[in-house]
């Protein structure tokens, strides 16, 4: 496309606007200040006559950069969705008439409010490209599953089903793993009364018997470099021969490793042959093969099995687990059923203190194992006494008194540990290295683990997948299970969140679907979750990078890596848009085409400046548009009213705000600055993980600019802001007008 | 609604809430044409009710937002609201839906200016608030409703104020002649994603739901808690307004009881746990918190939480499923009878609140699918090779938790994808 | 006697299913306590149903045997009716009192069970209970003195049943039975070898 840049101007009149402002003047703002090629206005914008009137100005005039001066960019959104044209939307409705009160007397500024706006949107529009994707990668329907347990073989039948082909890379010589060891399952399907026949010599069967899936055994991911859409894996087997294979994206189902019950000195694990852990019992329930089972010690027929629930987990001891393994409890029903349904004589307690079967299949397994005969005591085990039979002391909690029991055989329910590999090179950092500024600063950092990859990223940030709570590979997020930090690798099953072997089947094919989703829009040179579509990308002007490294360093995602010289070498399809890389840049060489230093730092610029005699402050606010922009939306819809002196700029992130923005509306008279992120900290909200964290470090050095230019520190000011802080927001502006009412007018106005 | 494109590899998906929002773009962002049918005039369904998410503490809005946007932006999606699947035939990769679309009274030119809202006087209830309060005749059922476009109550067609609205409107929104419209779809998969509903408290005489006043339910609790739902964001006793600090939370309301509904509704323990921490949140050290427990199943990466509620010295725990409630008529105060198991100590304790953590049963009644589907007794629709093309997601399929219900829904929308995708091929 | 080693293993537990009415059921109860809250006597019970139960589990055989608790119930059926495990609590709580009683193991002085005895033997006399004799045996239960006292305080009542027939002197000197008095007693013992027969049968 001859990209020669026309700027066409859309004013609507309709919900109010055409009331209370003026509308020629907005007009003329447009075609003098923002120098639109083309300005029209019209009633009702949004409607069918409205919309061809721009899509005609975009056929016939060549208008390629659009400025609506209507509503908020989050309304009518379907309206106004041109293609092959930069979009901009001047906040004349939630941004302008809806905080500002309908009198005379507030008429002057309100219209400076929409003036601006209208100056503010044709500013980012002549700074804005229209995103092609980079072609980087095509569309590559492989998709590599490592791992080929019940989830690593669910996900592989079933993205097989949709038609992509699945490569299993599975590191032992069998596929099934954890599963593959149990006798039976915990039942899946109504009445949930008995266990369940093991799935899994059935799937291999079926994966056998798929031509579109390809086993490796005895192999395992010895490096995986590339992006989404063009993932290339080294798979190496045992023997050392590999071969590279390349892929659209990764599920990750590298299950788990049982809890090391030799750290359960107490339970006489190691020193009493006939304390076994559940893994344990399934491997002699297999070996009775429907017979009665044996205890170890002596091959005696057991005759009482006591099973202590939570064994080492749910507990902050050194060396246990916090969490719950959320499996156990119907795992040890499921056993106390192996010896009831053989022989309803022998005697089988499970020991408790909460116990957790949820959901009808739960609920009902547990009722059927009372109606089998098992003895559910709510207790709490506090050792287990070597001895010819095993002796479990306790307290039970119902009768309120310590008691003990002796059996033949005592299960211990230890729970899962992760296989979610090594921590990444941040986690890593905060961990060992109290001085985090050393690392901030990009300076290298060995990583000393004792911990195998699982999947040998060839990442600058690390081999795997970040961690989360307790170890798990998992997402932060309720509402996105599957959004990890790896963009196009999805963890499932027991190496994500504790789960039995049936939820890790489920788990699986939602990884499959979003393994598939992933290769798709890779392909497409569209972003993931949360700009899901988004084509811009993001670029660097070499000559002016120093090789600082920050913003490889501070990428959310370890969308970046280095060359060999230090400068970063971007992969689009790891990317998720947010522009911490261009927030961290301290040379302002990283843009997208449509998000840039330019396209927020020329809008602050346009911003018409009132002299310090005007009693006009101005006050930046640069908003989250995931949560603070719809909040303040929502306080407009609200009619909540905040000062005519705000002027608001929607940020993908935080962590996207280029310290040049503040110092440059510093430097041109505005009179307060506020930041509007995300909570941060351990329940983090922000969904490129760390915006707000990062950009109140950033802001910690605003204080020395401040200084330097004889500025008040409360000029500037960083809020977390919730979506549902809809009270709050105006309140905040309020307040900094206030302030500016307090301290006065700042001296920088030109 | 006749300009609706539909094929046999078009996946139809009952139900916009989190679940069938997920199925719905996880299958349109892969480039399948997507339809949602909706119930209610928005998507987004209970989760939209929702104050805070456990165990992050975090607002379900700000994901209800991303998603919007995402099928804002996404022109394989066709949302219909208000409308309901009244039938379905077929096969896998052959069905016709019919669906049945109740009137809005407001077409696609509705800008959600307001005034229409801001003309009328007659209120009724809303349900939203699960009728803790009313809304107006015309209205935006809250303030993240997607499609951003009122709605006119039907209770007020046929009254002036009806005509008040319509003249209200500079923009042609408002069509009080809209009428009901049937509409056949045809679909190649059918994701059914309908959801829950509380469990009816009124069926739990013992806990006095209908003659207490100071006894509510814990979705109504959750509504107090939104700044601009009932009670403007303010935990306080229906009976007089007073603040509510000492309260107490009754687990399986309705729920492991072969009286009322014999499932764990999985959720409550969590939600309750998560509620306690509205009450500190509002009145800080004294708040004074109760929770009536069987078994707290606080399962998984969700024990953290557990932990950290248990160590807030202002929340109890008792092993005690509550046998009565009493109403002390002096105060309004609930009185709690029962045993805790724990040693067995027999409590009558006066609250200020008592909070019934419902339970969670299917939305769609077990006998009334549109289609032959295997459900079990619980009303949960089962994975079953029988169910053809028919795919449960989320809480249709047993209860869950909203991370699960979304890890499930990612998985149906693979599963109508597959169909879809053998039709696709079939078809060349 | 159970040892230490008895308790926790399953012999009592066996024993109550194979010997008291409904007791297979024991094993469902999951310690919720909605009986033993909505019993309207549950104060007076040293060990409500739930604890009974897990005490059963946990094979205190003499504890359960001897209490009183079970002797409390006054079979209002609100503990089943409320049980969310579906247990027939009156039916088991009445099931260990007559187990109870048969092994002799009942509390000597309990007096809903001596009261139950009394009642038995008063009726199977004649076929119909004898409410004056019944209600003397009652008042006497403690000896002449107090016997006398309880009598005058109930007085006014006896005076007024009498007045309404519900009541009659006469019934002192053999009072009314059903007829043939000879053929129920036949019925009764009939029953009585089936329930025998049946409480053999438990646990075969």
């Amino acid at each position: 496309m001859a990209d020669e840049m026309k700027i066409g101007a859309y004013i609507c009149k309709g919900c109010g606007i055409g009331d209370r402002l003026n509308a020629d003047q907005l007009a003329s703002t447009a075609t003098r200040d923002g120098k639109a090629a083309i300005c029209q206005q019209h009633d009702f914008l949004c409607n069918e006559d409205g919309v061809k009137m721009i899509q005609a100005d975009i056929d016939n005039e060549g208008v390629n950069r659009v400025v609506i001066a209507a509503c908020s960019r989050r309304a009518k959104t379907e309206a106004f969705a041109f293609e092959n044209v930069t979009l901009h939307r001047a906040n004349l409705r939630e941004g302008v008439i809806w905080v500002r009160p309908d009198s005379d007397d507030q008429q002057e500024t309100t219209q400076e409010m929409a003036d601006d706006y209208i100056r503010m949107a044709c500013a980012e529009a002549k700074y804005s490209k229209i995103p092609e994707s980079s072609g980087q990668q095509g569309v590559n329907k492989n998709i590599l599953i490592v791992g080929g347990g019940v989830g690593g073989m669910t996900a592989a039948l079933e993205a097989s089903k949709a038609g992509y082909p699945c490569s299993i890379v599975e590191k032992t010589a069998t596929l099934g793993g954890a599963t593959a060891q149990l006798h039976k399952v915990i039942p899946t399907k109504a009445p949930f009364a008995d266990p369940q026949e093991n799935p899994v010599a059935a799937l291999v069967a079926a994966v056998e018997a798929d031509d579109n899936i390809t086993v490796y055994l005895n192999s395992r991911t010895t490096n995986i470099s590339g992006a989404p859409g063009r993932f290339a894996a080294d798979i190496s087997t045992e023997s050392g021969a590999t071969q590279t294979k390349e892929f659209g994206a990764i599920v990750q189902a590298s299950g788990f490793t049982p809890y090391d019950a030799n750290k359960l000195p107490e339970f006489a694990y190691g020193k009493n042959k006939d304390v076994v852990t559940q893994a344990e019992l399934e491997a002699l329930a297999i070996a009775a093969n429907g017979g009665a089972i044996k205890r170890p010690s002596d091959g005696k027929e057991v005759s009482s099995v006591v099973f202590v629930q939570c064994a080492g987990q749910r507990s902050k001891k050194e060396g246990h687990l916090e969490h719950c393994s959320g499996y156990c409890c119907s795992a040890s029903i499921k056993q106390a059923m192996y010896f009831k349904d053989q022989n309803p004589d022998v005697e089988t307690t499970i020991m408790y203190t909460d116990l957790r079967t949820p959901g009808a299949g739960g609920e009902n397994f547990y009722r059927s194992g009372q109606k089998k005969g098992v003895i559910f005591t709510k207790s709490v085990v506090s050792e287990v006494v070597d001895g010819a039979n095993p002796t479990v002391k306790f307290k039970d909690l119902i009768l309120n008194e310590e008691a003990e029991v002796e059996a033949d055989l005592v299960v211990l329910a230890t729970g899962m540990v992760p296989n979610s590999g090594q921590p990444t090179r941040a986690e890593l950092t905060i961990a060992e290295n109290e001085d985090a500024a050393s690392a901030k600063a990009g300076e290298e950092v060995e990583i000393r683990v004792d911990v195998e990859s699982i999947l040998n990223l060839d990442y600058r940030q690390g081999k795997d997948v970040p961690h989360m709570a307790n170890g798990f590979a998992d997402s932060h997020f309720i509402c996105f299970p599957y959004e990890t930090q790896r963009t196009g690798i999805y963890t499932a099953g027991p190496t994500r969140r504790p789960m039995d072997a049936k939820q890790a089947m489920d788990d699986a094919m939602g990884a499959a679907m979003r393994a598939i989703g992933e290769a798709e829009n890779a392909g497409l040179g569209r972003a993931a979750h949360p700009r899901s579509g988004d084509l811009s990308f993001p670029s660097f002007r070499k000559e002016g990078c120093t090789q600082c490294k920050r913003c490889t360093v501070e990428c959310p995602f370890g969308a970046i890596n280095e060359d060999e010289q230090g400068y970063p070498v971007y992969n689009e399809s790891r990317c998720r848009r947010c522009g911490t890389c261009m927030g961290a840049c301290p040379v302002r060489v990283i843009s997208f085409e449509n998000y840039s230093v330019d396209t927020v730092g020329q809008q602050l610029k346009a911003v018409d400046m009132p002299d310090e005699f005007s009693e006009k402050p101005r006050i930046l606010i640069l908003a989250c548009e995931n949560d603070a922009y719809p909040a303040l939306d929502m306080a407009a819809q609200n009619k909540l009213e905040y000062s005519a002196f705000a002027r608001i700029i929607p940020i993908r992130c935080l962590g996207s705000i280029s310290l040049s923005w503040i110092t440059d509306s510093m430097n041109s008279g505005f009179d307060g600055i506020i930041l509007m992120g995300c909570p941060s900290g351990d329940n983090y909200q922000c969904h490129f993980v760390k915006g707000s964290g990062t950009a109140q470090e950033r802001m910690g050095k605003v204080g020395d600019t401040l200084q330097s230019l004889s500025l008040e520190q409360e000029r500037v000011q960083t809020y977390e802001i919730s979506i549902t802080d809809i009270h709050k927001v105006p309140q905040i502006i309020n307040d900094m007008a206030t302030t500016i009412e307090q301290i006065g007018m700042s001296p920088f106005k030109f | 609604m006749s300009d609706i494109v539909a094929t046999n590899q078009t996946i139809l998906v009952v139900g916009g809430g989190i679940s069938g929002m997920t199925a719905a773009l996880e299958a349109a962002e892969v480039g399948k044409q997507v339809i949602v049918i909706e119930k209610r005039p928005f998507i987004g369904g209970r989760v939209s009710q929702l104050y805070k998410y456990f165990p992050k503490l975090c607002f379900p809005t700000c994901g209800l937002e991303i998603n919007q946007r995402r099928m804002n932006a996404n022109k394989n999606i066709t949302v219909v609201t208000m409308a309901e699947v009244t039938g379905l035939e077929g096969e896998a990769g052959n069905y016709t839906a019919t669906v049945k679309i109740s009137p809005r009274y407001v077409n696609s030119n509705c800008t959600a200016c307001g005034a229409c809202g801001d003309a009328v006087e007659s209120e009724f209830d809303n349900e939203f608030n699960y009728n803790m309060d009313k809304h107006k005749g015309a209205y935006l059922p809250y303030n993240l409703a997607q499609p951003k476009r009122y709605v006119i109550d039907p209770q007020m067609i046929g009254t002036d104020d009806a005509q008040k609205a319509k003249d209200a409107c500079k923009f042609d929104a408002i069509d009080l002649d809209m009428q009901e419209e049937t509409i056949e779809l045809k679909a190649g998969a059918v994701i059914w994603a309908t959801g829950w509903r509380p469990y009816d408290a009124n069926k739990i005489q013992p806990y006095g739901y209908d003659r207490i006043k100071n006894v509510i339910t814990s979705v109504e609790f959750e509504r107090m808690m939104d700044p601009f739902g009932p009670t403007g964001g303010k935990l306080v006793r229906p009976s007089d307004g007073a603040e509510a600090k000492n309260v107490a939370f009754i687990q399986c309301a309705g729920s492991r009881d072969r009286n009322y509904l014999k499932h764990c509704s999985r959720i409550c323990c969590m939600a309750s746990l998560k509620q306690s921490t509205y009450v500190s949140e509002k009145y800080g050290d004294d708040a004074n918190v109760s929770i009536y427990y069987i078994d707290i199943r606080a399962i998984d990466r969700f024990d953290d939480f557990y932990q950290r509620v248990k160590e807030d010295k202002n929340v109890t725990f008792i092993k005690s499923k509550v046998a009565s409630i009493v109403e002390n008529k002096a105060n309004g105060n609930p009185t709690l009878h029962g045993v805790d198991t724990e040693g067995y100590n027999r409590y009558a304790n006066e609250h200020d609140l008592v909070v019934l953590a419902v339970g969670m049963e299917p939305s769609v009644d077990k006998d009334t699918f549109p289609i032959e589907l295997k459900v079990n007794d619980e009303g949960f629709i089962e994975y079953d090779e029988a169910n053809g093309g028919v795919f449960a997601a989320g809480c249709s399929s047993d209860a869950l938790d909203v991370n699960r219900a979304v890890q499930h829904a990612t998985a149906s929308a693979l599963r109508a994808i597959q169909v879809v995708n053998r039709v696709a091929k079939a078809e060349g | 006697m159970s040892s230490m080693v008895e308790k926790y293993r399953n012999n009592f537990l066996k024993e109550v299913e194979a010997n008291v009415e409904e007791g297979e059921w024991v094993k469902m109860c999951m310690q919720c306590g909605v009986c033993a809250g909505s019993c309207p006597l549950g104060k007076h019970w040293d060990h409500p149903p739930q604890e009974i139960f897990m005490m059963i589990r946990a094979g205190k055989r003499d504890e359960v045997l001897t209490s009183d608790s079970m002797w409390m119930c006054t079979s209002c059926y609100n503990c089943i009716v409320r049980c969310p495990r579906e247990l027939p609590i009156t039916h088991i709580m009445h099931g260990l009192a007559n187990y109870a009683k048969r092994l002799g193991l009942a509390p000597k002085a309990q007096p809903t069970a001596w009261f139950s005895q009394v009642f038995w033997d008063n009726m199977m006399k004649k076929g119909r209970v004898n409410e004056l004799k019944l209600g003397l045996s009652l008042y006497f239960k403690d000896g002449f003195v107090s016997g006398i006292k309880e009598s005058l305080k109930h007085q006014k009542l006896g005076m007024n049943m009498m007045k309404a027939k519900r009541m009659s002197p006469m019934e002192l000197f053999g009072g009314h039975g059903v007829k043939n008095a000879g053929d129920l007693q036949k019925i009764i013992k009939k029953a009585q070898e089936i329930e025998n027969a049946r409480i053999e049968s438990y646990g075969k």
